[in-house]
């Protein structure tokens, strides 16, 4: 304590500094218009994503810089409807009308054929306890499409093949 | 290279989860009159001062600017250094730079954080923000999209790591409760930890329910008031100032982000969260500038930032001192405890301890007072050479300093 009082004696005036902190001058702009050509062949029911030139990397959803080599991808290449699990987690929600705290599984998906994740959903009620990483999942269109990302309804499971597989390799073992 | 940057003491401040007896200037001022009292160092020898915290945190915009009285800081250099969760890392290597560079000969490093005084979330929500606003502009679901962000942020991301690094190392939930308990022993060992449970067991780690799977709320690091202190000079002065220096041998600060969902060049299009190749980058550039050849042979002891059990794990085999997908059977035999071969984490670690901007300094700091055989849980094993890591968040940045009771060997190549 014997500090403090030093530094009391020290410096008898305090000085006041000025400041302030504008938030809303920060801003950051997304131009939807740039990926307009997705949305519209979602409407059609197909799916594309960005390709870049220079390292081939491809991305859906498109993202406007690819994100390995920093440079403009500009070549749209065609997406299968099929897509595996690349990371997931549980939640525990509330909904809106509920009376109780539920789980929900959180999935991020990699599309077959592009090489970055995002968040899909699975289809209502699935217990996400049997989500595992690897496992292959399909898309489910909806049925009016308005041309955003919500025509993909959501993601169903399908049959998975390794699982077989990976009991034989075991039984052989 | 320039001047050989040294450790001469390092404090604490108490930590607790409300600290609403201090402000944060008062915070700040404990550390440091801890670490001054450890060497024969007074505050007018002190020539910058270098400090950080997780930005709007407290809410409280450049706290530095009415803190510096209380630090002892009036008319002396003073930079201020934030990166987010790394932020104490960071602020470890920029006063190794400050020294090393031959601009002062005597920095004080310090961190801090007070929770209490503001919103993690608002702080947080920043972060999140502009991708959520994008993704509702491109039609997804409200109800769906605020389900799917309940498991993001730190612990999303901690999630996101521990699931994949269970599949692959084929590690269980009571493995993950095992590295819980042993930290938690550890803090109640130690004078300044927050979360001190002296008699927990697996069975009541594994009896909390999920927050996000597959972390429990027992598992979780918790969120904490508390500062660190730390004084680097350089070889000659300390001799002056203590016994017992520590020489900073190597740092590195190496970024690799996962991000899972983005809009523009986020990321860099890794898919596995848990492959941490900026861990093994920095891990090589540090143990390199230190002479370290045989990480899992010569360093004797390691701090890493591990809020969430499985990152400890991850982080000890990223950083070369197990082998890959084996941590978790090492920590069963009992090699990372006090006193086993490899002791892990004696201070509790960010497990028990979670001052934001604080915690990685206080990797650094302990790495420090165990090889000057001053630290609050001492290891009973002799130690010379230990690794202060630390991890955060948002872009996945990680930083390493490594120290050693001796100065480096000679390098041959040139920085």
């Amino acid at each position: 304590m014997a500090r403090l009082e030093y530094i009391k004696k020290q410096y008898p005036r305090t000085r006041r500094v000025h400041g302030n902190w504008y938030l809303s001058s920060y801003q950051y702009k997304f131009n939807v218009k740039r990926i307009n050509q997705c949305l519209e062949h979602l409407r059609m029911g197909e799916l594309v994503g960005l390709k870049c030139r220079s390292c081939n990397t491809v991305s859906f959803p498109p993202r406007l810089i690819c994100p390995k080599c920093l440079k403009m991808p500009d070549q749209w290449i065609h997406l299968r409807e099929t897509a595996t699990v690349a990371t997931f987690s549980g939640t525990y929600a509330k909904e809106s009308g509920d009376t109780e705290i539920r789980p929900y599984p959180v999935v991020a998906i990699r599309q077959d054929g592009a090489d970055t994740t995002w968040l899909a959903n699975l289809p209502e009620g699935f217990d996400f306890f049997k989500v595992y990483v690897g496992m292959p999942l399909k898309i489910k269109w909806a049925e009016d499409k308005k041309g955003d990302f919500s025509d993909i309804e959501y993601y169903e499971p399908i049959e998975d093949p390794s699982i077989e597989m990976n009991k034989k390799e075991e039984a052989e073992n | 290279m320039g001047v050989q940057p040294v450790i001469v003491s390092a404090g604490f401040s108490e930590h607790a989860s409300k600290r609403s007896d201090v402000n944060m200037a008062e915070l700040m001022n404990e550390a440091i009159e801890d670490a001054l009292s450890k060497c024969n160092c007074t505050i007018d020898d002190i020539d910058c001062f270098i400090n950080g915290n997780m930005p709007a945190f407290e809410g409280a915009n450049i706290p530095e600017l009415w803190m510096t009285d209380h630090m002892g800081a009036k008319n002396k250099p003073f930079m201020r250094v934030t990166t987010g969760g790394t932020t104490g890392g960071s602020i470890a290597i920029a006063a190794y730079y400050a020294v090393a560079s031959g601009l002062y000969d005597t920095v004080l490093a310090t961190a801090f954080e007070q929770q209490s005084c503001g919103s993690t979330t608002v702080g947080l929500s920043s972060v999140a923000l502009g991708e959520v606003s994008i993704y509702l502009e491109l039609g997804y679901d409200y109800e769906k999209l605020r389900r799917n962000m309940g498991a993001g942020a730190a612990i999303g991301v901690g999630a996101y790591q521990a699931v994949n690094y269970m599949r692959r190392s084929h590690c269980t939930e009571e493995d993950l409760a095992r590295v819980v308990v042993q930290n938690r022993h550890n803090a109640a060992k130690n004078w300044w930890t927050h979360l001190k449970m002296p008699n927990y067991t697996i069975e009541q780690v594994l009896d909390t329910p999920y927050i996000s799977y597959p972390l429990r709320f027992g598992m979780v690091t918790p969120a904490s008031d508390g500062s660190c202190a730390m004084i680097y000079t350089t070889e000659e002065n300390a001799k002056k100032f203590t016994d017992t220096p520590v020489f900073v041998n190597g740092v590195a600060s190496v970024s690799n982000e996962t991000a899972i969902v983005t809009s523009e060049a986020g990321g860099v299009g890794q898919i596995d969260p848990c492959v941490q190749l900026g861990a093994k980058i920095s891990a090589k550039l540090a143990y390199e500038q230190a002479g370290i050849s045989f990480p899992e042979k010569e360093i004797d002891y390691a701090e890493v930032y591990s809020p969430f059990p499985n990152q400890e794990l991850m982080w000890l085999e990223r950083l070369g001192l197990f082998e890959e997908n084996t941590a978790h059977i090492q920590y069963r035999e009992g090699i990372t405890a006090p006193d086993g071969d490899l002791p892990v984490n004696c201070s509790g670690g960010v497990n028990s301890t979670n001052a934001i901007g604080a915690s990685a300094l206080e990797r650094v700091a302990e790495a420090a007072l165990q090889i000057m055989g001053k630290a609050g849980n001492q290891s009973p094993k002799e130690i010379h050479t230990a690794i202060g890591h630390g991890w955060g968040g948002a872009l996945n940045l990680i930083t390493l300093s490594v120290l050693a009771d001796q100065s480096r060997r000679k390098y041959k190549g040139g920085i």
